[in-house]
């Protein structure tokens, strides 16, 4: 939102000048208020409901769907414990927490020991310190690998997982320990008002690298699959996996895309846009046939219906430019021009300048492509047809409620959704800020 | 009639005139356009001649290692001493060589037939002949990859003739690592796109010409390669959807065409309406908790609509939740037929779209209604307007302008709306009226998924693509030329 | 520190509009040029092509001995202050005027010590910490000057810098940029749409409309002998007062006739125009509102009638009105003022103007341009 004009009181609003005038506001008030609430209730009832008759044991009682709300035989987790079944889910999980805080904690050490050394010294030579800090992460990571391998008995699995690990691991502390680094450089320190970092950036500070240490952890635990998993945590990994790799992959190329068409004026621009728009008129499922034969022939289906619907909804993800380069629109041109005379080159323009500004749309973009995978139902059932390891838990529950229906699979439907729906949910209220942005952005300008 | 005239006339008036412009204009408007296409086309003819007249001089005028070049690309950039660009002409070549010898020429002499060798048995052995899908496919492909190799083949005589003149004027050419330089810098875009680029390419243009082309063969569920062939058919498959005699699908396309388009139509406004309603509400001044209301109504844009959307659908059904407690207080004695009866299970998935839709709008007028400035509410009621009447004249123009674009995308894209319809009703209920296993409930576009899927009639598939996107782009033309907003950005600024 | 030197420069956009015709300028090391025009004569994006934001479309762009046409911006070594200030929000003040030296790679105690000192020169050192957002207006204008002065560049651009301010605010930044001047002492390019800004600024003054040059010169040169009608009424304030009217020579004396009076041209003028050859003809007669005196009724007497009193203080604008609707300002000091003319200067008052020969510019009326030039 750009302008702070008030909100007007567009419909009823008014002064209120004579007391009979007040009356009728607050009876108009009043009026909303009621509605608001019936509202409320409309709009909440199906996901009480839908958590209602997750609680229904399909064992005990009867798991099919039912003509009435609560559980008669009393509220039992059955459906959940059938969710997680055969697995090793939450001792895996378990120790992979209890792994990661000390090697969070050993971490923090270690950047505040950096942090010491650096402020004895002068910043302006880094490289040694950056080596320093590598090298103490490194440390940290054999530490902590073992510390994993002592907990989970499981040391063929975390040799597995830890090289990838170990190089996305390297990579945050590089960036953590940079953000020190510059942070603290004396020289910095000696300018009149610079501002002193608080509790709370220091707390937005580990709970990011916490974050991002999670992320780390998430990703490579989805591709390395090393606890033994229920038939319904596949389905949430393979989603997940999905969603994680898209949401990073998309984001880049949308914001490519819309950083090129928004900024830079080159030959066959208009031409781009509007060959975008003609395509954009095709209807999607048109081509489903084809790309399932196109990812048939990289061998992209079934088994690997995972990489083949990243491939899938990653690759055409250029077109779906239009919000993004109508923020870009918004940042003055001079921005650029000014760092262009100041020596950089539009590369740096692009990661230096206008990535920093563009934030609250960079975070849409990331949560839309997140979000769509979670959803994704037509393409993905069909391109892992027939093998039920490949699919993604909107395909896996969808078969729950529509095949399998009178086995008595619906409350089992139903507690699959409620932990499907409960982090999207979650992660949606938590930055709904940027989502507003976005789609207003998006529908004022077109 | 001047401006000053019609500013006078009365708002049907206006209306009127406009409208009558619209028309009046439309033949001069469809000949500028028509001619404006033919100025293009008649301009890319012109740049193509002065290109291939530019090609025939620089042979004339170049040295032998321009030359060269036209038959060995690359030979004159690493002959000038530019190895990057000329290791990649070459090897580009090379690529496209043994691609055109092993498959491409093959492919290619196949497309007019789709083939013609059938596959057949010999005792227990499968003996395939020729796959008529893969012909298509790499058909068109190889004609992507020969314009490509052509282009290229011109940018590389185009390179030698830059070469020659620069060196002409005494300068250095470009290395490698200048060329690297420039991809981050001056040649920042193709970065940017490259990628992009070619998996548009590669993954929406290649299969959206397969299935237009598809649209004019046979290729359906008798016709599956690689057991059987599929051939060319010409304009059959259109005549079959749009005829209306008894044995084509003309009725049911008509049938499904209408309810596609009275959805879009209530799904989009009613929403729209209902959703500023709302947001109205939730603004304005004296009412509380702004941020429990929203939060509360923007779950259903949270939560994955295959969840919420199926579990609503369940609980509408007739052993459904709805059906159950309506029975059990009496109220009915039959269930009622949510999704059994069509006009029932078409303002059903209607209503239910509004419990989707409204948060949507709901977000979107919010942020709007926020920028409107409000010395215009106060200029208003100096002016001596009251609430109703600012309402209507300032609140309502100033969101349709702003969201006039919206509309339209939100109207195209609820035509292609499947998530809705195929997870509440599937398309049901079916009829024996319908061909082609069309629901009552139905959009062109689960339609055409049943069709893909169901039955694997591909040709008509294709066909119904066609012309959803047909449907899709004259809708908009017409809007983008009656509403102004669309494309005049200044007005309310 | 480098000369500038544009040679037939041109730009002709895409869709084949001209912004520039054939620009042709010399700029000497240290020198201070403005450009100045109305809004859309090609001044900024004259300034842009030596920037290199926009592409020369043809002619030779050297900056010291360097041919610069394909040279991208950052390699330049020039430094441009924009209209906007186009500082970048993210980044606090210091790191703002670090940004060029840090691509540069330039160690961090060089980098402090530039910024420091820039900061110094402009007195920003106690923002310095700050995002540019909590700055005022003139603050973020001196931002963006240090940003351009830490790079020490050899030509200094400025584009409209101080059109975003305020009246007052403005004034004292032309007298800081002055004084910025003489201690940097290096090449500026400097744009503007302000004449004002342009005579206080400028060591010369390029004056464009429509993508040509119309005059270079001194401001005392352009101000003095304006080659047009264009330049004549685009430097100084309030504008030249044009008037249709006819010279004539007789025996060797020129005089002029404007309304019926008939004033005589001598001295340094009529010898230049007996130089040029001039005989009896119709022109367009110029007097800047500051030469036109009242006087009393006689025969080089103009009589008129008072429509408009703009008291300035120091001074009063009289816009008055000659028995044939010709329109006329008159610039008249206060403390020249006496009596019944000092309280009542009210509508309708008749009045007598006169001005000398001095003062008077001739025009050509078909061509516009000076006769004495």
């Amino acid at each position: 939102m750009r302008t702070k004009a008030s909100i007007p009181e567009a419909g009823m609003g008014g002064q209120t000048r004579t007391r009979s005038k007040a009356g009728h506001e607050k009876r108009v008030n009043g009026g909303i208020y009621a509605l608001l609430v019936i509202m409320s209730v409309i709009w909440l009832a199906p996901f009480v409901f839908l958590i209602f008759q997750s609680f229904r044991s399909y064992l005990t009682e009867t798991g099919g769907m039912v003509d009435y709300l609560l559980p008669k035989n009393g509220w039992s987790l059955d459906n959940y414990a059938f969710l997680f079944e055969g697995s090793d889910f939450f001792s895996w999980w378990g120790s992979t927490l209890l792994a990661s805080i000390v090697l969070g904690a050993l971490q923090m050490g270690i950047l505040a020991l950096i942090k010491r050394e650096v402020n004895k010294r002068d910043a302006s030579e880094g490289k040694t310190q950056y080596l320093f800090l590598a090298l103490s992460l490194l440390v940290v990571f054999v530490l902590s690998a073992a510390a994993c391998v002592i907990l989970h008995g499981k040391p063929d699995s975390l040799i597995l997982s830890a090289l990838p690990a170990l190089v996305l691991y390297m990579a945050a502390g590089y960036v953590a320990g940079r953000f020190y680094l510059k942070q603290d450089s004396r020289l910095l320190q000696s300018i009149p008002g610079y501002p002193v970092e608080t509790p709370l950036d220091k707390a937005k500070k580990i709970g990011g690298l916490g974050a991002l240490y999670a992320g780390v952890i998430a990703i490579v635990m989805c591709i390395i699959k090393p606890m033994n998993a229920s038939q319904y945590l596949i389905w949430y990994g393979n989603t997940l996996t999905i969603a994680l790799f898209v949401a990073v992959i998309q984001t880049v190329i949308v914001l490519s895309v819309s950083y090129a068409l928004s900024r830079i004026r080159f030959k066959g621009r208009k031409l781009i846009m509007n060959v975008v728009l003609i395509l954009g008129m095709f209807p999607g499922f048109l081509t489903m046939i084809t790309l399932y034969f196109l990812l048939k022939q990289l061998g992209l289906t079934q088994e690997g219906a995972v990489p083949g619907l990243i491939l899938i909804y990653c690759a055409s993800s250029g077109m779906g430019y239009y919000i993004s380069k109508g923020f870009f629109d918004t940042i003055p041109k001079s921005l650029d021009e000014s760092a262009r005379i100041d020596g950089a080159t539009r590369l740096q323009v692009f990661y230096k300048i206008i990535m920093p500004l563009a934030k609250p749309i960079v975070i849409y973009t990331i949560l839309m492509a997140f979000m769509a995978p979670w959803g994704d139902f037509v393409f993905a059932s069909y391109v892992a047809f027939g093998k039920s390891n490949s699919y993604n838990v909107a395909v896996g529950l969808y078969r729950w409620v529509n095949v399998n229906d009178y086995q008595g699979y619906f409350t089992r439907f139903c507690a699959g959704g409620v932990l499907v729906a409960l982090p999207i949910t979650i992660l949606f209220l938590c930055l709904q800020k940027y989502y507003v942005e976005g789609v207003t952005g998006g529908a004022v300008k077109g | 009639m001047t401006d000053l005239e019609y500013l006078s006339y009365s708002k049907w008036k206006k209306l009127l005139v406009r409208t009558g412009n619209f028309f009046t204009s439309l033949p001069g408007k469809c000949g500028n356009g028509l001619k404006k296409l033919g100025l293009k086309v008649l301009n890319f003819f012109m740049n193509l001649f002065t290109s291939l007249k530019g090609l025939v001089t620089t042979f004339i005028n170049g040295d032998w290692k321009t030359r060269l070049s036209y038959l060995v690309m690359g030979f004159g950039s690493c002959a000038r001493g530019q190895w990057g660009r000329g290791i990649l002409f070459f090897l580009f070549q090379t690529v496209f060589n043994l691609y055109m010898v092993n498959f491409g020429v093959a492919y290619l002499s196949k497309l007019n037939t789709l083939g013609v060798v059938e596959t057949y048995k010999e005792g227990r052995r499968t003996v395939y002949g020729d796959n008529s899908f893969l012909i298509l496919l790499y058909g068109i492909l190889t004609l992507f990859f020969i314009l490509a190799f052509l282009y290229t083949w011109y940018l590389n005589i185009k390179q030698n003739r830059i070469s020659e003149e620069i060196l002409k004027s005494g300068k250095k050419l470009k290395t490698a690592k200048d060329d690297l330089k420039s991809l981050a810098d001056e040649q920042f875009h193709k970065t940017l796109l490259a990628l992009p680029t070619l998996g548009v390419t590669a993954f929406t243009i290649l299969p959206i010409l397969f299935m237009i082309l598809v649209a004019f063969t046979n290729f359906d569920a008798t016709h599956q390669p690689p057991s059987k062939l599929f051939t060319w058919v010409g304009w059959d498959n259109f005549r079959q959807l749009l005829s209306s005699d008894n044995a084509s699908y003309g009725g049911t396309f008509g049938q499904v065409l209408l309810w596609t388009l009275i959805w879009a139509f209530f799904a989009t406004f009613l929403n729209y309406f209902l959703g500023m309603l709302v947001a109205i509400m939730i603004n304005k001044k004296g009412i509380k908790l702004k941020k429990v209301w929203r939060t509360i109504l923007v779950m259903t844009i949270a939560i994955p609509q295959f969840v919420s959307l199926l579990y609503v659908s369940k609980m509408f059904a007739a052993d459904g939740l709805i059906n159950g407690y309506l029975m059990r207080w009496g109220w009915i004695t039959e269930p009622l037929p949510f999704w059994t009866d069509p006009i029932w299970a078409r303002v059903t998935i209607i209503v239910i779209n509004v419990w989707i839709g409204i948060p949507y709008l709901m977000l979107i007028a919010t942020g709007i209604l926020m920028n409107i400035p409000a010395d215009l509410y106060e200029s208003a009621r100096i002016d001596g307007a009251n609430a109703f009447q600012m309402y209507k004249r300032i609140t309502l123009p100033y969101m349709l302008f702003v969201t006039g674009p919206y509309l339209l995308t939100s109207f195209t894209g609820n035509i292609n709306n499947f998530n809705v319809i195929y997870l509440l009703s599937g398309g049901k209920p079916l009829s024996m009226n319908l061909s082609g296993n069309a629901g009552y409930t139905d959009l062109l576009i689960t339609w055409l998924y049943k069709m893909t899927v169901n039955d694997t009639n591909y040709k008509l598939a294709a066909v119904i693509g066609i012309l959803v996107f047909v449907v899709t782009a004259v809708i908009n033309l017409i809007v983008y030329n009656m509403i102004p907003s669309v494309k005049n950005e200044e007005d309310f600024q | 520190m480098a000369s500038v030197s544009l040679r037939h420069i041109k730009k002709v956009y895409e869709n084949k509009v001209e912004a520039v015709h054939d620009f042709c300028l010399e700029i000497r090391d240290k020198e201070f040029v403005v450009f100045v025009g109305p809004s859309g004569c090609g001044k900024s994006t004259t300034l842009r092509m030596v920037a290199g934001l926009e592409d020369i479309s043809g002619g030779e762009l050297y900056i010291g001995d360097r041919l610069v046409n394909d040279v991208e911006p950052k390699d330049r070594d020039i430094a441009m202050v924009f209209q906007n200030y186009a500082l970048y929000p993210h980044i606090s003040v210091y790191e703002n005027m670090a940004f060029s030296l840090r691509l540069r790679k330039m160690p961090n105690a060089e980098v402090h010590r530039r910024v420091c000192e820039a900061a110094e020169i402009l007195g920003i050192t106690e923002y310095l910490g700050r995002k540019p957002k909590q700055l005022s207006g003139g603050q973020r204008q001196r931002v963006a000057i240090g940003r351009a002065i830490v790079r020490e560049p050899q030509v200094f651009l400025m584009d409209e810098p101080l059109s975003n301010l305020d009246a007052k605010l403005r004034n004292q930044m032309r007298a800081e940029i002055i004084l910025l001047r003489q201690k940097l002492d290096t090449t500026f390019i400097y744009v503007t749409h302000d004449q004002t800004e342009a005579m206080t600024l400028g060591d010369r003054i390029v004056i464009m409309r429509d993508g040509f040059i119309e005059q270079v010169g001194t401001p005392m040169e352009v101000f003095e002998m304006p080659t047009n009608i264009f330049v004549a009424e685009f430097i100084g304030a309030p504008k030249m007062n044009i008037l249709k009217t006819r010279l004539v020579k007789e025996n060797g004396r020129y005089y002029v006739t404007p309304f019926g009076t008939r004033i005589p041209v001598d001295g340094e003028r009529a010898q230049a125009l007996e130089k040029k050859g001039v005989g009896t003809k119709d022109i367009l007669l110029g007097v800047r509102p500051e030469h036109i005196v009242l006087s009393a009724p006689g025969e080089h007497a103009i009589p008129c009638t008072l429509e408009v009193n703009e008291m300035m203080g120091s001074e009063l604008h009289l816009h008055v009105k000659t028995a044939d609707e010709t329109r006329l300002i008159v610039r008249v000091p206060t403390i020249n003022l006496e009596g019944d003319d000092r309280t009542n200067m009210n509508f309708g008052k008749p009045l007598n103007l006169t001005f000398e020969s001095k003062v008077m510019h001739f025009f050509d009326p078909d061509s516009q341009k000076n006769l004495l030039v």
